[in-house]
């Protein structure tokens, strides 16, 4: 656990960085600061590993105030990863990673073996082992400055907008990764980021700064969602966080219409009948494997001739689809708002249709946990 | 009408007796004087230039951790720079004598107006997040310096010698006024004192290919402590383009310094 209390940080220039902060970060949880530019995210941070020395107020780990630890010997405890990656250029991937260790007095041997499993671990080759860092993208370069923080195995990690260099593809895959890894190891994370989106994904829970230094409010994501403590959040969160909030919520719950399905091989008068019986102006065609083929138009059916395959009329395209199991309420939103029957497909985890939602339907959802703040909510480690 | 190419021949004729006249001279004088003299010569430039490496590295050092230093200190090695050679061999006569120091401290000082702002440059191009982040794994002061902002700093503190070296190996020759000079003494006692042109053309034949052997090593050099510089991209270029200018300016004042 690291506690800030009353920590103020004034530069010798009079700059108030961070200004009376008291913040509370859980062990074995993620907590993301943001805040606009300024705000004093980076120089907090800073202050956990003694790169910032506070002016006024403490900030401990596990209760003891980290002054009583020599700066480099706190350091290699505590985990660091920065926007540019930080590599050393003269070093190889693997030097680099076994930085820590080396520094630990670790013998080459170990520490290389311990780079390797990094490697692993951070989803790299094992031959970009021998690598010089201009040899890499910059999401391996990402990766590999996660990979150096991890070596050590200490207990806290500090990332300062570790994801904010590249591009929007890649920035999601190393998030994934990182709540991937998060998973399985547990440990006292500060991420910094600008990103509210990066934020509500990544974190356990947010404290937001305002410029000057102050914390504005800390919460669970959803709860900032759904409720910010005044109008500086509220306008930081953005405002369509109604819709963000939705990710909070599972879509398992929606009732999906079976009934709507017609297989490849059907004839357009037997698909007429299913059109007829469901009351539904798009019935969806999927293939003898239950894969979506696309809608058809209950029009088109009534133009068709009787005996033609359902799979042989125009159909059209069904957008992106919503995993019913693991999505949420927003990704099944997405998807009908994307799809142009205005219905939105939901698969099983192997891809087959498993049927559709309507627009309507998924409103009635929308509402009942617009209503209600607290119970529905997915938890994140649930 | 005169064929070119044949008077082209008859014009180089002279030359290329006077090329072979030199080599036979060379080569009948090499136990003595013209190997001894070039060994003398390596000596004395070689020894100069990692003196001053050897003072330039934490005179660096200090001028980038302690900004305040560095003006002086850059202006302290640019006077010794502007005292004539000449002078400072003849001023360090009564301590030195003819031990080869006469030569060796002036001819090291001489390096640090290229070297120590070369170190400074190299420092200074060190990626301030890399050094953040050597300071955030918990590396000390020390260590830092010595594991990765020297290492990360090698390439143009190498760019740096090799001006420094050929610089001092055309330098070193001044020296055999006071009976020092190496290959000079070869140009000078044995040429211009007898008005005999072979041993001129030998000793700066010489000089020129040893300055561009030892350029040639410190190339190689270069490339074996540094496999990670080669074929870099948009990350070098900072350092490389300074390194560059450096080495612009360093070798027109070198070119002034061999007119003295
Ligand atoms: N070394 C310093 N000396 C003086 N002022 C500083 C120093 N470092 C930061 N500041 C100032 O302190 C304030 C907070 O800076 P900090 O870097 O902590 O903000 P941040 O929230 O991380 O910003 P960003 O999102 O742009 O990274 C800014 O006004 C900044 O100009
Ligand atoms: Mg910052």
């Amino acid at each position: 656990m690291i506690t800030f209390e009353g920590v103020t940080k004034r530069y010798p220039d009079g700059t108030v960085a961070v200004d009376d902060l008291d913040l509370t970060v859980p062990s074995g949880h993620t907590t993301v600061l943001v805040g606009s530019s300024g705000s004093g995210k980076t120089t907090a941070l800073r202050m956990i590993n003694r790169m910032v020395e506070p002016t006024a107020g403490r900030v401990a780990i596990d209760g003891d105030d980290v002054r009583g630890q020599d700066p480099p010997v706190l350091r290699r405890s505590i985990g660091y990863v920065i926007q540019q990656a930080g590599l050393f250029p003269h070093r190889t991937v693997a030097d680099n990673i076994a930085t820590v260790p080396r520094l630990l007095g670790w013998s080459r041997r170990r520490a290389r073996s311990r780079a390797g499993e990094l490697l692993e671990l951070v989803g790299l080759e094992p031959e970009h082992a021998d690598r010089y860092p201009h040899q890499l993208s910059g999401g391996q370069q990402q990766r590999v400055g996660v990979a150096r923080a991890l070596a050590a195995d200490p207990p806290i990690l500090l990332m300062d907008e570790p994801f904010s260099a590249v591009d929007p593809v890649v920035r999601a895959g190393l998030q994934d990764e990182l709540l991937r890894l998060q998973d399985e190891l547990r440990k006292t994370v500060v991420f910094v980021t600008h990103d509210i989106d990066e934020a509500v994904k990544i974190g356990d829970s947010i404290a937001v700064l305002r410029p000057g230094g102050r914390l504005a409010q800390v919460d669970r994501p959803e709860r900032l969602l759904a409720d910010p403590a005044d109008d500086f959040v509220e306008a930081f969160v953005g405002y369509d966080r109604g819709v963000r909030r939705l990710s909070f919520f599972p879509a398992r719950d929606l009732p999906l219409r079976s009934d709507v399905i017609v297989t490849a091989g059907d004839t357009a008068a037997d698909a007429r009948d299913v059109a007829r019986r469901a009351k539904e102006p798009w019935l969806l065609v999927v293939d003898s494997r239950r894969r979506p083929l696309g809608w058809v138009a209950a029009e088109a059916l009534a133009a068709a001739a009787d005996e033609r395959d359902v799979a042989d009329l125009d159909l059209v395209g069904y957008g992106h689809v919503f995993t019913v199991s693991t999505d949420s309420l927003r990704a099944a939103l997405d998807a009908a708002v994307l799809s142009p029957a205005g219905r939105a497909v939901g698969v099983a985890d192997d891809g087959t249709a498993l049927g559709a939602v309507a627009q309507t339907e998924l409103g009635a959802a929308i509402w009942a946990v617009g209503g209600d703040e607290h119970t529905g909510a997915v938890s994140r480690h649930g | 009408m005169a064929d070119p190419a044949h008077e082209v021949w008859a014009a180089a004729a002279p030359l290329w007796g006077w090329a072979v006249e030199s080599a036979r001279w060379g080569w009948q004088n090499l136990d003595d004087p013209v190997g001894p003299l070039l060994a003398e010569h390596v000596l004395l430039s070689y020894a100069s230039v990692l003196i001053g490496l050897v003072l330039a590295v934490p005179l660096g050092v200090l001028s980038v951790r302690y900004r305040v230093v560095y003006p002086p200190v850059l202006s302290g090695v640019n006077a010794l720079y502007a005292i004539p050679s000449l002078a400072l061999f003849f001023l360090l006569l009564p301590y030195t004598a003819f031990s080869p120091w006469t030569a060796i401290i002036p001819l090291a000082l001489y390096t640090l107006a290229i070297l120590v702002p070369n170190v400074v440059d190299g420092l200074n191009q060190v990626p301030d997040h890399v050094r953040q982040a050597a300071a955030a794994m918990g590396f000390s002061p020390l260590r830092r310096l010595l594991q990765v902002e020297l290492p990360v700093a090698v390439p143009v503190i190498i760019a740096g010698l090799r001006v420094a070296a050929v610089a001092t190996i055309s330098m070193v020759s001044v020296a055999s006024l006071v009976g020092l000079g190496g290959l000079g003494g070869v140009i000078l006692t044995y040429g211009f004192a007898r008005n005999f042109a072979a041993p001129v053309v030998v000793g700066i034949t010489l000089s020129v290919a040893l300055a561009f052997a030892t350029d040639g090593l410190l190339v190689l050099a270069q490339r074996a402590l540094t496999p990670w510089a080669r074929d870099r991209g948009p990350a070098r270029r900072g350092g490389r383009g300074l390194a560059v200018r450096r080495r612009a300016t360093a070798a027109a004042r070198a070119g002034e310094k061999g007119a003295l």
